[in-house]
């Protein structure tokens, strides 16, 4: 295959960055941006189902591999970007003079994770995770209240800084053990103390991205004090990307990682359970969906904690999946808040009458998130669990199982607020044709994923494969 | 016919309803009725053609559909009826039609009422007849979680705790049957999900039967109203709405009861031999239990929840029996108490939705106001005692042989357990319907012609197989073959 074209993805992202810094630049209107970000992300979304087959390494070898892994997570983050600059046409919790910037942000971001996607060389990897994280610290902060942004963004960014000063410290001991930055050439030396010891420094920084315990903190405080849209792609395609950077520096460290296998269950048990018992407390929606994503990173942990192919199928269907159904949530919040402010739980009373769409949408996010069919939840957990009990750990799915019971409480509670509560001294809804659209284009992908997840967990197979773990 | 796949077209009927009804505007309520009352006939008619078509003198599972659904992780869409199904399926399709005409005067969100119910129904269909043990537990949760809207919007007393409650109980056997279903994959070597390549002998060895077993038979237990996890049940019934009542009680704890059967029993012999005794001794607590507890109710709808407790008490101790009279017992009383249990919570609605009231010390001398809907009531009873001449004397009767003779204590017990039963139909009988009148409900009206209908539809379907069981137990018995004559020894 021609090298350039193996780049095609990307250069979609790219020309899109461009042209919505041109737009930027030469002051275009809050309505124009949006619909040549709208159309861009529609472009990028055809490339990668275009670029799903393409298997190559352009420019040098060893450091950026385009394989069946890299081009299914760069879909997942198209998809996640497309459906969240398609519900920023009026971002009315940003501030009015970012509208129009953060669209370039989206798109920036985008890049950096669809390059962390295929980086197999550490310091690549690190660019492209800086490059993601730049644009979401931005993103963060355009609350259009300053202070409520200022404060989540401050948390972030020192948080975000943290982690990575923690990884490049890891990276460096990887180095210092292994004599290379090549994920190749590190997966094959052997092991030692001090090369499972920059590893597990690594998986420190990257475990925030993912907010898995015990660098989860952030992760409330982001989601509540984010602009709707922003803590949206937060929570969608930033959690794509965390599960493919580590399942990549995951495959570092081959199937003989005992103590490291100990660390991620000790994680993922202590995540699903302090996400899942902190949700049950929540008053504001956004707040509880960031307490939940804590819950998912411990799920999605189990499918890495394993380290078998079977394991990273599991976790990147579950992860794809999660998408959608994530998102379907985030249309809620954003369509329901009033003036751009935090929708409270007590906010969604009566949305069945208010706006049966929204209602129903809100309810598809509600049983996804609990895994309740027909949704994809329940096959992505019944695939992990698979994958968990295959490898001998059946007191890890009971246990995960019991959490997604408890989990299913304070879902529960927001479906009763909204289907029984009566909606008095709220007004309807009026939802917008682009709103429309994302609603109806996030719930059909729940629903072919949730009625038929063959295909999508054969292309998470293939993926797992490539990967080589 | 034969190529025609009548078992997927009986699965996507209440699901074609249920589409419909999600898209149709709110304000066609009379529009909505008609196609879910047409969803519930087509069904019904197309389940006697599989209880007609059905071979039992070959037996074994036949109108076998088989799809890849997951071909990576070796799930296929597989669907086939055996006896046990056949019956459980024609079950339904009772229960479906009747619901929807029990539901006919309805007025509050009616779009949303038919939407949730179509797709329960939809799952408990997907229950009867999977093989995939995936498909099974995917349709499993889709018939479970529609129970909390119905509940919790339609219902009445207490109706949010409730519908919290019997959730939370349900998803706590839910998550015990994740560990315990992947497990019967993972340790046949992890090539197939399918039910009846699992339950060839020696798949398992009897270590891990043993070890297994506990987690599915509780976690279907749970939903089978198992003693001592039966408290979501009464309350469940008693804020549930009719219909859902109906549909609750008459299929969805058979959901439970067959699982225990198809799954845990049928492909984990050896685990239920060393359990059964256990698990027999549970199932006749609940069988004297619930009659106990349904004697010092006042309402209504109390006495039938922990009558239901006490009934599938005798399910899960027929099933323990792992004898061929004993599991066609169970089976059959599945069927027949599903069917009373309809005719109970029909027969109390069509009361309370005059009255608004359930107590019945209120009540007096009702048979000379309201003669016709009494009656009803007074027929369900009877069938709940287990008068001959109604289904559920056959059910109770096999159980009992069988339990006597492979439990002789626990099956005196348990017969005791029945004189309670008929004290409490009594009392209710005595203190509500007979007894002097209270001229408070001079206003009560009989039921139309068409609201009757549903109900002469369960009552000739009782009385039916009360006078032709021969007909129900043979289609049953051509799936329980397999069981030993003796019982527990298998």
């Amino acid at each position: 295959m021609n090298q350039p074209m193996l780049f095609v993805p990307e250069f979609a992202l790219l020309a899109g960055v461009l042209l919505l810094f041109a737009c930027t630049a030469l002051g275009a209107s809050q309505r124009t941006t949006w619909l040549v970000s709208t159309l861009s992300a529609l472009a990028v979304v055809v490339a990668c189902l275009w670029g799903l087959g393409l298997d190559g390494e352009p420019f040098f070898p060893g450091i950026y591999r385009v394989d069946a892994f890299s081009q299914l997570f760069k879909l997942g983050v198209a998809v996640a970007l497309a459906l969240c600059v398609l519900i920023s046409q009026q971002s009315a919790s940003m501030r009015s003079l970012s509208r129009v910037d953060a669209h370039f942000f989206f798109f920036m971001s985008a890049l950096g994770m669809m390059m962390l996607a295929s980086a197999t060389e550490l310091l690549t990897l690190y660019i492209a995770l800086e490059l993601s994280a730049y644009g979401l610290y931005i993103l963060a902060a355009l609350h259009r209240h300053e202070r409520i942004g200022g404060e989540s963004a401050a948390k972030y960014i020192l948080f975000g800084a943290a982690a990575s000063a923690v990884s490049l410290y890891g990276i460096s001991m990887i180095f210092g053990a292994a004599h290379s930055t090549y994920v190749a050439a590190v997966a094959s030396s052997p092991m030692s103390p001090m090369l499972l010891f920059g590893i597990v420094l690594t998986l420190a920084g990257l475990l925030f991205k993912l907010a898995a315990f015990p660098v989860h903190a952030w992760a409330p405080d982001a989601y509540q004090g984010a602009p709707h849209e922003g803590a949206a792609f937060l929570g969608s395609a930033s959690k794509v990307a965390a599960v493919a950077v580590l399942l990549r520096v995951l495959s570092l460290a081959g199937a003989d990682a005992e103590q490291l296998q100990t660390m991620l269950l000790v994680i993922s048990v202590a995540s699903m359970t302090l996400g899942n018992l902190a949700a049950m407390v929540q008053k504001d929606f956004k707040r509880l969906l960031g307490f939940s994503a804590v819950a998912h990173a411990g799920y999605l942990l189990i499918g890495l904690a394993v380290l078998s192919p079977l394991g990273a199928a599991s976790a990147i269907f579950y992860v794809l999946t999660y998408v959608p159904i994530i998102l379907c949530a985030f249309i809620v919040v954003s369509a329901v808040s009033k003036h751009g402010r935090n929708p409270a739980i007590a906010d969604l009373a009566g949305l069945y009458k208010r706006s049966p769409l929204l209602a129903l949408v809100l309810l598809v996010a509600m049983f996804g998130l609990a895994g309740i069919p027909p949704t994809p939840g329940l096959a992505g957990k019944w695939f992990l669990f698979s994958a968990a009990i295959d490898a001998g750990f059946l007191w890890l799915v009971l246990v995960a199982a019991v959490n997604a019971t408890v989990s299913l409480y304070y879902y529960l509670r927001v479906v009763k607020e909204a289907y029984l509560t009566p909606p008095e001294g709220y007004e309807d809804i009026r939802l917008s044709p682009a709103f429309t659209m994302a609603s109806v284009f996030a719930m059909l992908l729940v629903f072919f994923t949730g009625f038929y997840p063959g295909p999508v967990f054969q292309l998470a197979k293939e993926a797992a494969i490539a990967l080589g773990l | 016919m034969s190529d025609m796949p009548i078992l997927s077209i009986i699965l996507l009927a209440p699901l074609v309803a249920f589409l419909i009804t999600v898209v149709l505007p709110e304000a066609q309520t009379q529009l909505i009725k008609i196609i879910n009352a047409v969803a519930g006939l087509t069904t019904l008619v197309l389940a006697l053609v599989v209880w007609a078509s059905y071979d039992k003198d070959l037996g074994g599972y036949q109108m076998i559909e088989d799809v890849p659904w997951v071909p990576d992780f070796g799930i296929h869409y597989t669907v086939a009826v055996d006896g046990i199904s056949v019956v459980l399926t024609m079950l339904t399709a009772i229960v479906f039609l009747t619901g929807v005409l029990s539901m006919w005067t309805l007025e509050k969100r009616v779009k949303e009422y038919f939407a949730f119910m179509g797709l329960l129904v939809f799952g408990v269909f997907g229950v009867f007849i999977s093989l995939d043990i995936f498909v099974f537990f995917f349709f499993y949760e889709v018939a479970v979680l529609p129970m909390y809207p119905l509940i919790a919007i339609w219902g009445s007393t207490r109706k949010e705790y409730s519908a919290m409650k019997l959730t939370i109980f349900l998803m706590v056997g839910s998550a015990l049957l994740f560990p315990g279903l992947i497990a019967l994959f993972v340790e046949s070597g992890g090539h197939t999900w399918n039910l009846v390549a699992l339950s060839q002998a020696g798949t398992f060895s009897e270590s891990t039967q043993i070890f297994i077993y506990p987690f599915l038979y509780i976690g279907f237990g749970i939903l089978a109203g198992m003693w001592p996890f039966h408290s979501w049940s009464p309350t469940g019934h008693v804020a549930a709405p009719t219909a859902v009542s109906m549909l609750h009680a008459g299929v969805l704890m058979k959901l439970g009861a067959f699982g225990i059967l198809r799954i845990a029993i049928g492909v984990l012999p050896l685990g239920a031999a060393y359990w059964a005794p256990t698990f027999a001794v549970l199932a006749t607590i609940g069988i004297v239990y619930g009659a106990f507890v349904a004697m010092r109710q006042t309402d209504f709808k109390y006495v039938i929840g922990f009558s239901s407790v006490s009934h599938m008490g005798i399910v899960l101790l027929g099933l323990n029996t792992l004898g061929v009279d004993g599991v066609n017992g169970a089976v059959f009383q599945m069927f027949a108490h599903g069917i009373m249990t309809a005719l109970f919570f029909s027969a109390v609605g069509f009361i309370y939705d005059q009255t608004h009231d359930r107590d019945i010390r209120h009540f007096g001398g009702l048979v000379g106001q309201i003669p016709v809907a009494t009656s009803f009531f007074i027929l369900a009873a009877l069938c709940g005692m287990g008068v001959p001449g109604f289904a559920s004397f056959w059910a109770e009767l096999l159980v009992f042989i069988e339990a006597i003779r492979v439990f002789p204590v626990l099956g005196m017990v348990a017969i005791v357990g029945l004189v309670f039963t008929a004290a409490y139909v009594l009392r209710v009988l005595g203190l509500a319907i007979f007894g002097p009148k209270n001229s408070d409900w001079d206003e009560l009206v009989e039921p139309t012609p068409f609201l009757s209908i549903p109900r002469i539809m369960l009552i000739a379907v009782l009385l039916f197989f009360g006078f032709v069981p021969s007909l129900m137990v043979d289609m049953i018995s051509s799936a329980t073959h397999i069981f030993s004559a003796a019982g527990a020894s298998l």
